[in-house]
């Protein structure tokens, strides 16, 4: 049982931070039918916002504030670059390309995702940073849950990401912009049509897709330590897997598939090995695929003949 | 319009946060030691530079530097083409010479090394080669410098895998071979009382070949290993180390980021789980400081090595840091570029297959890693010794005499 419960946290930790990094795969792809790939370098530079403002404020073995301070600050910077990063991205590289064909925005996707890694590596070289949060956070500070004792950072992570989930969903379907989002997510034409600014919402999409990035590079920072320039690669595929399990476009969905690629990696590397995680998480992804080719939450696409 | 001023505002406190993220030390130079004594070394090199200055230079070659000077090791490469630069300017400026150097970079990438190695052959000028690192970059570059000109010399200062060197005619090493680093590690596990090893390769030849040699070792011992594997691409081991069992008391980590080890320490802490990490030589780096660990390296403190004081404050005094992967480096170097200089001694040009003569004739007593330098047949070097540190509390390594 305490196995169990510890994997389940390992799971939910890591399919948190997945979760609220396939939320801005998903809203992209949910608005303009594109596949961001430069999504998991926003993250990374998010990630590095928050390192530059830990070491501003005299870095983890002498904070010159309070450790919550920090690490609010650290958040806030980590939405600002992160989100500046998307809305250039949009502007600079898919926008000019939105009436061009589908592959094109694609292909500048990727140019994107290499011009920006490569940009990191030469802002920040390739020596890989880490923020010793233990020594923000001690490991011993923890809240127990039955047997096993959760350390403070897993539940900020957690709490956070859970957080910021319900306030997307409420933001979504509560409000104004939220209905126009969704409004050009169903039909970007008859959207314009009925008078909404298409390029705002889309704007205002990658602002909030992209702050979440931020906040999950932040998070990967804080909980697991390292970061580097090449983070955005395999942490972005992996989102993308969780959205595309959960159903690309669909919000539902993308937190869903987080929450299981999380899960199905701790389980796998608990029970069976860690050798085979990667095959059982893209194993899953064919499966869902097989069965249910929108994924989980995803409406099937209907195309009139 | 109203709303510039907070967005310029923003812009440029986003700019200040990227510029500390830049400007922050990274990992590995955080606790480098920077000396303030270089001045008497770049004096020493000046005065030569003088004094030989009114020489003929009748020898002329360049010297290659193949390693990762961008990718996931990049601060292995960067340490290792620092060193490489400061022997050729060193060894120019004693020598009286005036060596070309070519830098390639290889990106800790198998298929990358290929491709340079072809381009290596075809620049004529290069009579040898410090590199690649990785035993993977090393076998990809010696398979196109064997069928294109099995007379060119490199040598690795890092690989360690077992046989290479006897696949390849031109290759050498200046560092020892996993199958000393296996048996030392399971030695010094089985000399601290070791039942019961958990032990994680990370899925590259080095480190399933590494934990292979440690664990067939260990098993002889009657240790009892269990064998995990990871990618190295992730930081977050947490369910891994959810399975690390109670009662094991080391933990093996053939790793080469050790930053990643750093990571798998603090989860371990996180879980209660007090086994002691045990890291092979690609851990050792400033990266992990782990106290009560321990970390085999190929190369002894060269700090403590009197002759090698005033080379290590003159590296300093130019590069901001180093680390275990730079002082072979130099040695390499130097191997080559004193074959050149015999060779020009002989009244010879400089070719590869003249320069690969000379370097097996090596023979240095001494060296800036504290040992005499010299070759067996198939390149490994005669003598070849592995050291443990351990890791002090402060974050220190000490010599560990088990």
């Amino acid at each position: 049982m305490e196995f169990f419960l510890q994997q389940t946290v390992n799971g939910l930790t890591l399919g948190s931070v997945y979760a609220l990094l396939a939320l801005g795969y998903s809203m992209v792809y949910g608005v303009l039918k594109l596949l961001n790939f430069a999504h998991g370098e926003v993250y990374m530079f998010g990630a590095f916002a928050g390192y530059g403002v830990l070491t501003i404020l005299g870095g983890s073995s002498a904070l010159v504030v309070p450790v919550w301070l920090a690490i609010v600050l650290m958040f806030v910077a980590a939405m600002a670059t992160s989100s500046a990063i998307g809305v250039a991205l949009e502007r600079f590289a898919y926008r000019p390309l939105r009436n061009s064909t589908r592959i094109a925005p694609l292909i500048s996707a990727i140019g994107a995702s290499f011009f920006l890694q490569a940009s990191a590596l030469l802002l920040f070289t390739a020596n890989s940073r880490t923020y010793n949060t233990p020594q923000l956070i001690q490991i011993e500070t923890g809240i127990p849950f039955g047997p096993i004792r959760v350390w403070m950072v897993r539940l900020l992570v957690i709490a956070s990401a859970a957080l910021l989930m319900v306030l997307l969903t409420l933001w979504v379907n509560r409000t104004k912009t939220g209905k126009a989002v969704r409004a050009v997510s169903f039909d970007r034409e008859a959207a314009a049509m009925m008078g909404i600014d298409v390029d705002k919402v889309i704007v205002i999409v990658f602002l909030i897709g992209s702050a979440l990035a931020g906040i999950g590079g932040v998070m990967v920072g804080l909980v697991f330590g390292r970061i580097f320039h090449l983070m955005g690669f395999v942490a972005g595929l992996k989102a993308f897997t969780a959205a595309v399990v959960g159903g690309i476009g669909s919000i539902p969905g993308a937190m869903l598939g987080g929450l299981l690629i999380g899960f199905a990696e701790a389980y796998t590397t608990g029970y069976i090995s860690s050798t085979f995680q990667n095959l059982i998480v893209f194993g899953l992804l064919i499966l869902v695929l097989l069965v249910r080719p929108s994924g989980l939450l995803g409406r099937p696409e209907l195309v009139k003949v | 319009m109203r709303n510039k001023p907070i967005w310029r505002t923003m812009a440029v406190l986003l700019a200040l946060a990227l510029v500390a993220a830049a400007c922050g030390g990274d990992d590995s130079a955080d606790t480098t030691t920077t000396t303030s004594g270089p001045a008497a070394t770049t004096t020493t090199a000046a005065d030569a530079t003088t004094t030989t200055a009114a020489e003929p230079m009748v020898c002329e070659a360049t010297v290659g530097f193949m390693g990762p000077i961008t990718g996931p090791v990049a601060f292995i490469g960067e340490v290792q083409l620092n060193w490489f630069k400061y022997a050729v300017d060193t060894f120019n400026s004693d020598m009286g010479y005036d060596f070309g150097i070519a830098e390639f970079d290889t990106q800790f990438d198998a298929a990358q090394a290929s491709t340079l190695a072809a381009q290596v052959l075809d620049n004529s000028a290069i009579v040898g080669i410090v590199g690649p690192a990785g035993s993977d970059q090393v076998d990809a570059a010696g398979a196109v410098f064997e069928a294109g000109d099995p007379n060119l010399t490199f040598i690795s200062p890092s690989s360690t895998r077992v046989g290479i060197t006897a696949k390849y005619n031109g290759l050498f090493r200046t560092v020892g071979t996993d199958d000393d680093q296996g048996p030392t590690t399971a030695d010094l596990i089985i000399s601290q009382g070791g039942t019961k090893v958990f032990m994680i390769d990370d899925q590259s030849s080095y480190s399933t070949g590494l934990a292979d040699s440690t664990q067939a070792a260990l098993e002889a011992g009657n240790v009892e290993v269990i064998r995990e594997s990871v990618s190295q691409d992730i930081t977050d081991f947490s369910a891994l180390v959810s399975n690390i069992p109670d009662d094991a008391d080391f933990v093996y980590l053939p790793w080469q980021i050790a930053a990643n080890g750093q990571i798998l320490a603090n989860q371990m802490a996180e879980q209660g789980k007090d086994a002691v990490i045990v890291g092979s030589d690609g851990m050792d780096s400033d990266d992990f400081s782990t106290p009560g660990s321990f970390i085999l390296s190929f190369v002894a403190d060269i700090s403590a090595f009197p002759q090698s004081a005033d080379l290590l404050a003159g590296y300093l005094a130019q590069y901001p840091n180093t680390n275990t992967f730079g002082p072979p480096v130099f040695v390499a170097t130097q191997v080559i570029l004193e074959a050149i200089d015999r060779v020009c001694a002989a009244g010879e040009v400089p070719s590869r297959a003249s320069v690969l003569a000379e370097v097996r004739n090596t023979d240095l007593a001494d060296s800036i890693i504290g040992q005499p330098i010299s070759f067996t047949p198939e390149g490994n070097m005669v003598v070849s010794q592995w050291y443990v540190f351990q890791i002090q509390e402060d974050g220190s390594k000490v010599g560990f005499v088990g």
